[in-house]
């Protein structure tokens, strides 16, 4: 994947130009009854798609049409049918993050606008969501702070990086340069294994096991630390990092490591001279993705946290674990209603925001080092 | 590395130092599993062990492995030891170590001698400042051995004098109180040290050098690899052991033994009675089960597998075969990665706020297998995107070469050379969706311990009526129960939500442990049958 190349006005228009190009000759080329057939079944998913989304108790209706004029499509013109199911598919799944987006954008809407506040005499929507601390949906003044939230995140993500960044470079360092084969047949799946334990396992667990403990251990009021939330969800976080940055270590040419190898280093000089370097884009690529996954993690936190919005004291003190924006959704949204359950979908948007840029972020980077390990893809 | 053979071409005399170095690389092994020990509280730190108490015994240790390191270190530089140090230990150790001491000394400084900020602040600066230097400036066998051997003599020390006794304690004074105490200072303090002279003494075995740094390096990643398995065998080791009572509770074998089950129109008794599995939650059972939220699972994950399965290979056969590499290819890889890092709270206040109201205004079946779907829809994307990409172009050519449409290229060549992968794919996806909490939270969930009466019946559940839709099911439309999440409600429920349950940890970590099973089965099958085609491909 390469980075999108800037078009200018004109660039664009030629671009228009040929597409409707295409599209002329894709009409003109093709029988009228397939034409028809692929239209009506294109028109009547997009009406069941309206319906849908107006709530209509008509929606079946197109949609069974869809169906059967897709079933006489697929018996009398498989190839073009196929190819039109396809693109449909491709589409809906660019579609499914468009909707993401504007769902919880319009649901968090009342509370950003609830939160608005004047800076010099300029009206901004929802900053006051980041600016005060203070959370009280219940007891007035009523107010959505999300920064004893964020500041939870903040930390639990630091720990969990922590944990999972070194660890987890080092277990892919392990799995693609050092392991014998069959330690590694049974390391890697090991990881595989890790990241397949259900999340409510990883909290149920630590709730029951490592908050007493850590209690005990701190001489702590009451149980749940950002701390070991941090640890848990770095362990959660690993196999991601692992097996990203294993696919980064493998990607680097096995020709650069002979030539360092013959040259007379250790296997140890390679990897920290050539290989590391080489795959460091690819490495930090992997760890931007495991800070995704700590920032996302929900059930280990909700169960082991206390779950009572605010800022531990002082602020670097974690250990007290209070509330993230993941545990707050989750442990709030049975008795919210109106604007607190808007300022949950705000959280939402927090996170998925966040996440998303991560996910860029990282894309661009394995990017950019493909092509620098003058990879073909 | 791969395709390195290793061969020792000059094997110079192994006999007394390398054994010393190699001995105390395994005194450092043994401490950490003590430190280990005593951390888990196996042993307690007071617990008298060989005539000694334990803090003593690690002190002592400790002190006797710095020994060595140091001894070893300085052995090298007078010349009594063959090795092959470079000129420096090098800028990182030298960070580290600076680093490391300047947290030591201001620690002892404002803790042990009471000193102010500005004491502690100094005698840091000047501990780190002469670890620095004591690291970079000398010779490699010094620079690597000296500093890290030192601090667990000192380590060593403090403990065996009593300054870190059993009774210690550390308030750290803060407005919300917490504080280090001796059974958690002690073992941590004691494995640092014991890695950081196994390290060390590592180093010294490989005779420092490019090779000493090597052998130093790998003790540390093996050590890594070998505690990440540990950590996953204790995880599933412990749940299972706490799981399997209750799971297991009242399984009775024999004709008849089983309750009373119609399939298709037949009446039959099973010959096995599991009531953990085949059971609901009622006052009057003998044994609680979680049947409903067994069956919620299985039906969760078949309805998210029909949404997401013809989808997600319909738009990875699109952007493989039929798009042009280009912007729309871009924009859809963006969007399938950006899908697969979601977080799964996300999708869960997308399907409250898209789904619920459109199927039937409430929580129910339904939405929850939409809401996993979409989870599971850029995982099935991205694996079969993978494995088409994998399959030779050659193959492709081949059958256009027979003058056959892309479609059927596609249908007979493509797909099933890709199968495998995108099998492998959905059971893995499969797995993870299982096992998922957070989306079926918000979209699905039911009552905290269902009754068996409430388990869904999807298929008996259909019926035509006379307004539009025709079809209806209200079995579907329903609020139901899946394991993640009663595993999640029976911790999070009070007393009272919960009181048909006797035994209730029992309960609970039987739900744990049979969640736990259905997720790593999936996982099992899915890494088996990778494998299986693997070496079927590389037989070929």
């Amino acid at each position: 994947m390469t980075i999108l190349p800037q078009y200018d006005g004109a660039g664009l228009r030629t671009a228009v130009r040929r597409e409707l190009q295409r599209g002329r000759d894709f009409v003109d080329e093709t029988e009228p009854d397939a034409l028809v057939t692929v239209a009506v079944a294109s028109v009547s998913l997009l009406a069941a798609f309206v319906g849908f989304l107006a709530v209509s108790s008509l929606t079946a209706i197109p949609f069974a049409v869809f169906l059967v004029a897709t079933g006489y499509g697929w018996i009398r013109h498989q190839e073009l049918t196929a190819r039109v199911l396809t693109l449909t598919t491709t589409i809906s799944t660019i579609l499914i993050l468009g909707l993401i987006l504007v769902f919880i954008f319009a649901e968090a809407w009342p509370t950003v606008e609830y939160a608005t506040m004047t800076v010099f005499g300029i009206p901004i929507p929802g900053l006051r969501l980041f600016v005060e601390t203070r959370w009280s949906p219940v007891t007035p003044p009523i107010r959505y702070s999300l920064v004893p939230m964020i500041h939870g995140t903040v930390l639990v993500t630091i720990i969990a990086t922590a944990v999972a960044a070194p660890l987890g470079v080092a277990a892919a360092l392990f799995l693609s340069e050092i392991a014998p084969r069959t330690v590694r047949e049974l390391v890697k799946p090991g990881v595989e294994i890790l990241a397949g334990i259900p999340s409510i396992v990883y909290g149920f667990i630590g709730f029951t096991i490592l908050s007493p403990w850590a209690s005990d251990q701190f001489d702590i009021v009451g149980q749940g630390t950002y701390l070991f939330v941090g640890v848990v969800v770095g362990l959660m976080a690993l196999p991601t990092v692992v097996s990203v940055a294993e696919d980064a270590l493998n990607s680097v040419p096995e020709s650069m490591k002979s030539g360092s190898l013959a040259l007379g280093t250790t296997d140890w000089q390679t990897m920290t001279s050539i290989t590391l370097p080489a795959a460091f884009s690819g490495v930090s690529a992997a760890v931007l993705l495991g800070v995704g996954r700590a920032i996302g993690e929900t059930m280990a936190a909700t169960v082991m946290l206390r779950g009572s919005p605010g800022l531990t004291k002082p602020l670097y003190n974690v250990f007290y674990g209070n509330d993230t924006l993941t545990s707050l959704i989750a442990a709030n949204y049975g008795d919210a209603d109106g604007l607190q359950l808007s300022a949950l979908f705000v959280a939402g948007v927090i996170l998925f925001i966040t996440v998303l840029f991560l996910s860029i972020g990282s894309q661009y980077i394995e990017a950019r080092m493909r092509q620098k390990l003058g990879g073909t893809d | 590395m791969a395709g390195a053979v290793e061969s020792s071409l000059v094997n110079e005399d192994t006999s007394g130092t390398e054994t010393i170095a190699a001995s105390a690389v395994g005194l450092a092994a043994v401490l950490f599993a003590l430190s280990l020990a005593a951390l888990f509280e196996f042993v307690a730190i007071t617990d008298p062990i060989a005539g000694v108490s334990m803090v003593v015994l690690l002190g002592a240790l400790l002190v006797v492995l710095g020994a060595a390191v140091v001894a070893f270190g300085v052995g090298s530089r007078l010349g009594y030891v063959a090795t092959q140090p470079r000129p420096s230990a090098g800028l990182v150790a030298s960070v580290a170590f600076a680093g490391l001491w300047f947290v030591v000394g201001g620690l002892v400084a404002s803790q042990t001698l009471g000193l102010g900020t500005v004491g502690w602040g100094a005698t840091a600066l000047v501990t780190g400042g002469v670890a620095f230097a004591a690291t970079a400036l000398p010779r490699e066998d010094i620079g690597s051995t000296l500093p890290a051997g030192s601090l667990a003599i000192l380590t060593g020390v403090i403990f065996l004098a009593g300054i870190i006794g059993p009774s210690w304690v550390w308030d750290l004074g803060w407005e919300q109180q917490a504080s280090f105490n001796a059974e958690f200072a002690i073992p941590v303090v004691t494995a640092f040290c014991s890695l950081l002279a196994g390290w060390a003494s590592a180093k010294a075995y490989g005779g420092f050098g490019a090779r000493g740094r090597h052998v130093g390096a790998y003790v540390l990643v093996y050590l890594n690899a070998l505690s990440i398995i540990a950590v996953l065998f204790l995880l599933v080791a412990f749940t299972v052991l706490k799981g399997l009572p209750g799971l297991f509770n009242g399984l009775a074998f024999g004709p008849g033994a089983g309750p009373e089950t119609t399939l298709f129109g037949v009446t039959f008794t099973l010959p096995v009675s599991w009531p953990f599995v085949m059971n609901g939650v009622a006052l009057l059972n003998d044994i609680n089960g979680v049947l409903p939220a067994i069956v919620g699972t299985i039906w969760l994950v078949i309805g998210a597998v029909v949404f997401a399965v013809p989808l997600g290979v319909g738009a990875a056969v699109f952007i493989t075969e039929y798009a042009e590499r280009g912007r729309f290819t871009q924009v859809v890889e963006v969007a399938t990665n950006g899908l697969w890092s979601t977080p799964s709270i996300v999708f869960g206040l997308f399907g409250l706020a898209f789904l619920v109201p459109r199927l039937g205004n409430g929580k129910s079946l339904l939405a929850g297998m939409l809401t996993l779907g979409f989870m599971l829809l850029p995982l099935v994307v991205i694996t079969s995107r993978e494995a088409m990409l994998a399959v030779p172009d050659e193959y492709r050519d081949a059958s256009a070469a027979l003058g056959v449409s892309k479609w059927q290229t596609v249908r007979s060549i493509v797909l099933p050379a890709a199968l495998p992968g995108i099998v492998t794919g959905i059971i893995l996806g499969v797995g993870r969706i299982a096992g998922e909490t957070a989306p079926i939270l918000l979209t699905m969930s039911g009552s905290v311990a269902p009754p068996g009466s409430q388990t869904v019946d999807v298929i008996g559940g259909f019926e035509f009526t006379t307004a539009p839709p025709f079809v209806d099911n209200p079995e579907l439309l329903q609020a139901t129960s899946a394991l993640p999440y009663q595993l999640y409600s029976l911790i999070t429920a009070g007393v009272g939500q919960s009181s048909n349950i006797a035994n209730i940890d029992e309960f609970r970590w039987a739900t744990a442990l049979i969640l736990l099973v259905v997720v790593l089965s999936f996982y099992a099958v899915g890494i088996a049958t990778r494998y299986y085609f693997r070496r079927k491909l590389q037989h070929e």
